[in-house]
């Protein structure tokens, strides 16, 4: 037993709250007034002692932690969050005497210092006498805001979807569209008239900029400004702009903010995504595609459960459930539990925002304090991803996720199967060339040869080598910390350097050898145990490895021959780092028979270069060729055989995502959302305010996330179109019709045009859920081509779009557009972006070392950059795209002085500048001021910035300097960071 | 009234648009001027101005250096079960059972307070009088990334803003020229940005890092703060980037209007800035005190001496990082070998003892915060019944001195062993808490609105230690 039993709680969330074992309702025994003696006792002895010490967080006046109130009897007989704090007349099964004694860990009350024996002794005999207690009116103070069930089923986003008439207006020369005829209503109503329609060349710029992330070319406002019918024109535009490949770059971006997509995960050890770019190219081809967002949604939630008509779609559909795996995991929690129950939560909480604009996750320790969102519906949820796998593993010190192998074609099949052969090939003649060059070496050195062939040779006689004989890095029982007593022997002589340690067989679990290796440089190490087996052995001598990734214990058998070479047993492969704290602990805990330890060695798993220090001197001719040089020479070559076998080998291609759990059904309430306090298993099921739309049932064959797709994707799912409808309104308006989009709850904020939002959203539907057709008829509505200006003070906020807003550029849209001007940007569409990660094993200290190390050079779209959550691309962070953990349906624009000192002098800017320049300097000087306007701003100087430009360009220096200063100043200006 | 830190449109094109000739511009921009803005006022009358984080990333062992525990000198060497929190977590029924390893390093009395404390750190032990020891820390987080992220943020698993930016988001930045917090050499590890992170604060309320962990000490400074342009070169950039943005200001539009703000700061940051983290300019014998050009503690003896100039200069919240650029094991990170604590402890001691002395010779220390720890302690036996020590988050020493704390003062128990808090806990909520209290915030009224709640550093729990108050 643990000297403090009982399960432990490490849940900041939680409070203190006891189990709910042995407990039912004790309720009130005393009906009648209480007799004199009992109230004396009562207001003597107990009430100095509730007041003093535990009213402070257990009254409605102040506090009610754990949902338990001690200042009046009704608030005691309910008890907490977990039923009653005592039974009366029986201290022995009353919570509160439990928690006031610290008998466990998880329940001492108070929490910072125990009472003292007297003061626990008169709770004891109040309770033993039937706890009488004179304060029978229960205190005030309300516990739950939340609304009903039945109120949330008519609040506004959770009634159903309505297709109210299109609204009449008085100025019917205005409207365009029935989105016009809603915003003009409305303004009409508000005293408030449209602004103007933006000039031609201000609409190209936004629809370009909106429409891809890059501003128009130079042709395509040459075209607009040549059009006799400017509208006509910007709708080709526009057409043009949403059939481009450069659409789906730009709005998968949108939704990858949504999917809060990184290419690592962040907290605690960030481990390397390095197939995440997966996702990020289906949900980029998806908007390309102009894929249904019913379908969209299908494919994110349960695409592996789906049907696929053929590779391709397969394909595509696994990568999508990308978006249920690239969370801010910390994969690395010690209570596995409780990870499991992180993962879910992040899950539900994604889902609940991207989807639903809920914020379910508060639901996870209690029902939702505002919105009608019990406890019951977040574990009825919680059971669809508690049947769904995730995580690779649940033991693993550091735990990783699920991938699965993407199809292949057949012939590719093959050839993974071909390669695979010749790899284990090249590796066994690789290795029996070194055994080989080893052999010579012992020969020349006079060393006996290290046996080679298995089965080992009997253990005796053997004999004694020197640690040299061994490669890689080794240590000596010698070398290694000894704690407890150890003796050495060389009884049996096939030991290394001076003999080896044994534990006598005695003082088990008192007895260990820790060796601290020192690498010399990073990498992968296979580690050997070299020992003398023999039948008096343990069995089961506990090898502890403590690797750059955590740490992993081996059992090893001493009772009989090691298997390698009758000297060694592989513990496994692990990733030590150079300066990393590694080291191995070999102890004698647990076993019975005799621990015998000689060496540790670690051989490197991949050692890329062979030995090169004789390969380069030439060989005299006159010498008979030297055979170890041979050998040598003969291993260089194996050794880059194999690297470009392995180099070229077809990657077998996997991706991020989720499977069906090995059991599936139901789980239980976490009372306080802690992992440990099962209180009643709920059915899998749907939030109640919305209901069951088409009756899923759950069974244990399945996780139940095929039914969870279906309903999130319903037409009748009230939330889901609006909420997504009003995304896309979000994107490209600035602000919203509910101007918290990921926040369609009760402290969202209301739509200010709530028919429209429902116009659009069963138009949405009906044209088969096209996010283009919406853009479209948004973006050619009249009121989305009004002038952008500073929103007047009557209606300081826009929320009636009376005009446009005028928005900051992301920083994507900030760093496209230096490379658009620069003439610099790389427009490669998708496939993997970071340097090093194919290399580099996902879940090793190598994948972190790519994201610390990482030098940002490529000069692709910003989309492309390497989206780690640790080691942001310096202008993202700058530009208010730091924070990539949580779904984003909105950016920040903030305004702050290292962006000003990022534009003044970040190597990055400048050297873009200079490349403006000289992009330039190649054309006629009277177009150059003109063009470098055209290219970053979408339009010609105004005088008095043509005449501040001249005169610095006037100033004598090399020209391409002053462009340069002239490039720099523009892409540092209010017009190239703001959108009219 | 203080004059509007902005060029208005018209005056901007009525002194450029005719050339630069004789612009006196950076003159102009450049000048100091107090805080402009209003500030947001305190909760409670403040007992501090600031703070200086000094973080020994990996947990130091608390009963090897400022909690003395006899009785692990009597059980030396014994086999004792005790409730790893490993064992529990990993759900194990029985506790192990672990050796208990004795402090390797000697305790004695100190000062006039009579503090015990070891040999570990020899030059802090000098200072006792003036550190109040919280003996009775615990936390959450067994592994270091949850347990570093919840010192950071009062938040393991949750994405929350770090605490150097509730205090400026509820206090405001003192000084104009610099960023009010500044993290000196952090981490990309265990959580990395996140425990400098604005999280969904406001973005000037994000923490700027002077370099990273591992980092020559040339990267220690602001970024992007040189020039890249001789200096009349860029001054020219600067005034026409200043008439572009002033061309384009449309009147009355507040955004606009703080991007020629922005420029006016960074011309002033970059002037100024540079100045102030400055090593050169301090005495051979301050650079002496924090143990400057010294073998082993030159490295933190410079971030610590920086750590000071810019307190003195303002800056609300300076962190500074004993850490290393690595995803594994932390510095302090003595899972094996507890002797390389005197490696980890002889790089910090004398720096830190510089920086009370020198704080305290400035008469900063009374209104400077020093906060000394790590993400939790030590396991007081071995770890495997090896030589080194695991994580322990259940009961860990913290120490606090100026800023209206205690001096002289021990506050709180672990039991016998040192291995669990057990008498007047304090909790990480709780000490950030006291923390808030003494910089005048209530943190229980330090809020901010995010996804239809409001957040709090200290979430739904925390107390004020009032026993640790001067």
């Amino acid at each position: 037993m643990f000297p403090q039993p009982h399960f432990f709680r490490n849940s900041p969330w939680t409070g203190f709250l006891p189990t709910l074992s042995g407990l039912c309702a004790g309720v009130a025994l005393h009906a009648q007034p209480l007799n004199p003696a009992d109230t004396e006792f009562f207001e003597k002895m107990v009430r100095p002692v509730l007041d003093a010490k535990c009213l402070e967080c257990h009254s409605p006046a102040k506090k009610v932690k754990g949902g338990l109130s001690l200042d009046s009897k009704p608030g005691w007989e309910k008890g907490g969050d977990t039923g009653p704090a005592l039974v009366p007349g029986n201290p022995g099964e009353s919570l509160l005497l439990k928690a006031v004694h610290w008998a466990d860990r998880d329940l001492q009350m108070p929490p910072k210092k125990k009472l003292s024996d007297a003061e626990i002794a008169v709770l004891e005999k109040w309770i033993q006498m039937g706890a009488p207690d004179p304060r029978t009116e229960p205190g005030t103070g309300s516990r739950s805001t939340a609304m009903s069930m039945e109120a949330g089923r008519s609040f506004w986003s959770y009634a159903p979807l309505q297709n109210p008439p299109v609204p009449a207006v008085r100025n019917e020369a205005w409207p365009r569209t029935s989105i016009d005829r809603f915003l003009l209503a409305r303004m009409e109503k508000e005293g408030l008239a449209p602004a103007p329609d933006a000039e031609p060349s201000v609409l190209a710029r936004r629809l370009s900029l909106q429409l891809t992330g890059l501003p128009p070319t130079l042709e395509q406002l040459d075209q607009v400004a040549a059009a006799t019918d400017p509208r006509e024109a910007l709708a080709h535009l526009a057409d043009t702009l949403l059939a481009s490949p450069q659409f789906g770059e730009a709005w998968g971006r949108h939704w990858l903010d949504v999917a809060r997509f990184a290419e690592s995960s962040g907290g605690g050890r960030t481990l390397l995504f390095k197939d995440a770019w997966r996702y990020r190219d289906y949900v980029v081809e998806s908007y390309n595609a102009d894929r249904p967002f019913d379908v969209f949604i299908r494919e994110q939630i349960a695409g592996d459960l789906l049907p696929a008509a053929d590779r391709d779609s397969r394909t595509r559909q696994l990568c999508a459930t990308g978006f249920l795996a690239i969370g801010p995991t910390i994969y690395e929690e010690q209570d596995k539990q409780r990870l499991r129950f992180d993962v879910i939560d992040e899950q539900i909480d994604t889902l609940g925002k991207a989807f639903l604009g809920q914020t379910l996750g508060c639901a996870r320790c209690h029902d939702h304090k505002f919105d009608p969102v019990s406890q019951r519906d977040y574990y009825a949820l919680a059971g669809i991803f508690a049947s769904t796998r995730t995580l690779s593993n649940y033991t693993d010190n550091v735990v990783s996720w699920v991938t699965q192998p993407l199809p292949v074609e057949p012939e590719i099949s093959r050839r993974i199967e071909v390669e695979s052969r010749a790899i284990a090939d090249a590796e066994q003649e690789l290795q029996s060339l070194k055994n080989r060059l080893a052999e010579l070496r012992d020969r020349k050195a006079g060393i006996a040869k290290l046996p080679e062939k298995k089965p080992a040779p009997p253990l005796e006689p053997g004999v004694a080598l020197p640690l040299s004989a061994l490669h890689g890095v080794v240590l000596d029982d010698q070398d290694a910390k000894a704690v407890g007593e150890w003796k050495t022997s060389t009884f049996f002589p096939a030991y290394f350097g001076t003999g080896y340690l044994h534990d006598h067989n005695r003082e088990k679990g008192a007895k260990s050898l820790t060796f601290t290796p020192k690498f010399p440089k990073s990498g992968s190490y296979e580690v050997r145990l070299s020992f003398p087996g023999f039948p008096d052995r343990a069995r089961n001598v506990p090898v502890h490895i403590f690797h750059a990734m955590g740490d992993t214990t081996v059992h090893v058998d001493q009772n009989k021959t090691p298997e390698i070479e009758g000297r060694f047993v592989s513990l496994g492969t692990f990733f030590f780092e150079k300066d990393g704290d590694s080291y191995v602990i070999v102890s004698n805990e647990g076993t019975s028979g005799v621990v015998c330890v000689d060496a540790l060695q670690f051989l490197p798993a991949d050692e890329k270069q062979g030995p090169k220090t004789t390969d380069t001197s030439p060989a005299t001719p006159n010498d008979a060729p030297d055979p170890v040089a041979a050998l040598k020479s003969a291993i260089a070559r194996k050794e880059s055989q194999l690297s470009k076998l392995r180099g070229e080998r077809f990657p077998v291609p996997v991706t991020m995502s989720v499977r069906e759990e090995d059991t599936r059904g139901d789980t239980a309430i976490r009372i306080r959302g802690d992992v440990r306090q099962a209180g009643k298993t709920v059915p899998r099921g749907f939030p109640g305010v919305i209901g069951n739309l088409h009756a899923a049932s759950f069974d244990s064959e399945h996780s139940g996330r095929m039914a969870l797709a279906d309903w999130l994707s319903s037409p009748k799912n009230p939330l889901t179109a609006r909420v997504y409808v009003n995304r896309v309104w979000t994107w490209l308006f600035g602000t919203g019709i509910v101007r918290t989009p990921d926040n369609f709850a009760t402290t969202g904020t209301p739509p200010t045009h709530p028919e429209l939002l429902d116009h659009l959203a069963s138009r949405f539907i009906e044209q088969g859920w096209s996010t283009k057709k919406l853009v479209r008829e948004i973006v050619l509505s009249r009121a989305w081509q009004q002038v952008a200006r500073t929103p007047a003070p009557t209606d300081p906020e826009n929320r009636f779009f009376s005009h446009m807003n005028r928005r900051r550029l992301d920083a994507e849209q900030i760093r496209d557009g230096i490379l658009s001007l620069s003439g610099q940007l790389d427009p490669r569409i998708g496939g993997p972006n970071i340097v090093g990660a194919a290399d580099a094993a996902a879940d090793s200290g190598d994948a972190s070392k790519v994201e610390f190390g990482y030098v940002f050079t490529d000069v692709r779209r910003s989309l492309y950059t390497p989206a780690f959550r640790n080691n942001r691309l310096e202008l993202f962070a700058a530009f208010d795209f730091g924070d990539i953990n949580t779904p984003v349906g909105q950016r920040h624009a903030s305004t702050v002085a290292p962006q000003a000192l990022f534009f003044l002098n970040h190597p990055f800017v400048l050297e873009q500048a200079r490349a403006a320049a000289n992009r330039l300097l190649a054309e006629p000087e009277t177009e150059r001021l003109g063009n470098l306007f055209r290219r970053a701003l979408s339009r010609l100087p105004t005088a008095a910035e043509a005449r501040a430009c001249s005169s610095l360009l006037s100033l004598p220096m090399p020209p391409a300097e002053a462009w340069a200063m002239v490039a720099q100043s523009i892409i540092g200006c209010i017009d190239f960071r703001y959108l009219d | 009234m203080i004059p509007s830190p902005f060029l208005s449109r018209r005056t901007a094109l009525h002194r450029f648009g005719c050339g630069f000739g004789s612009l006196a511009l950076a003159g102009l921009l450049g000048q100091n001027r107090p805080a402009t803005g209003s500030q947001p006022a305190p909760h409670l009358p403040p007992k501090a101005k600031r703070v200086i984080f000094l973080f020994m990333a990996g947990g130091v062992s608390q009963v090897d250096s400022f909690d003395y525990k006899p009785a692990l000198f009597q059980h030396d060497g014994q086999m004792r079960e005790f409730a790893d929190l490993r064992a529990l977590q990993r759900g194990e029924k029985t506790a192990p059972k672990f050796r208990v390893m004795k402090p390797l390093w000697e305790f004695k009395q100190r000062g006039q307070s009579g503090l015990w404390t070891s040999d570990l750190f020899p030059s802090i032990a000098g200072h006792m009088d003036d550190i109040c020891l919280l003996r009775s820390m615990h936390t959450e987080g067994v592994a270091h990334g949850p347990a570093t992220l919840f010192l950071h943020t009062g938040a393991a698993n949750f994405i929350r803003p770090s605490m150097g930016s509730w205090l400026l988001y509820g206090l405001g930045s003192e000084s104009e020229n610099l960023p009010g917090f500044v993290s000196i050499g952090p981490s990309l590890g265990n959580g990395g940005p996140r425990n400098y992170g604005n999280a969904f604060l406001p973005a000037r309320f994000q923490g700027t890092a002077l370099g990273r962990a591992g980092a020559p000490l040339k990267e220690i400074a602001f970024r992007n703060i040189s020039a890249s342009r001789p200096p009349e070169a860029a001054r020219r950039q600067f005034e026409l980037q200043q008439v572009l943005n002033a061309e384009q200001l449309e009147p009355g539009d507040t955004q606009l209007e703080a991007v020629l703000q922005s420029y006016e700061l960074a011309w002033r940051m970059q002037s100024h800035a540079p100045n102030v983290v400055d090593i050169q300019r301090e005495s051979a014998a301050t650079r002496a005190l924090y143990g400057i050009d010294e073998k082993g503690t030159d490295d933190f003896g410079r971030k610590c001496l920086m750590a000071r100039q810019l307190s003195e200069s303002g800056v609300r919240f300076v962190q500074v990082n004993y850490a290393l650029n690595s995803s594994s094991n932390p510095a302090w990170d003595q899972h094996s070998n507890m002797p390389q604590h005197a490696v980890h402890a002889q790089a910090v001691d004398k720096p830190i003892a510089g920086l009370l002395a020198d704080l305290k010779a400035r008469g900063l220390l009374k209104d400077t915060i020093v906060w000394w720890g790590g993400e939790f302690g030590r396991t007081p036996y071995a770890e495997k019944n090896g030589t080194g020590r695991d994580h322990n988050p259940g009961g860990f020493t913290m120490w606090v001195a100026g800023g209206g704390f205690r001096p002289g003062h021990s506050h709180g128990a672990t039991d016998e062993f040192g291995h669990y808090a057990i008498e007047d806990k304090v909790h990480m909520h709780d000490l950030h808490a006291t923390l808030l209290h003494q910089l005048g915030l209530d943190h229980e009224k330090l809020t901010y609105r995010h996804d239809g709640r409001d957040y709090r550093l200290t979430d739904v729990h925390g107390d004020v230690v009032r026993d640790i108050l001067a």
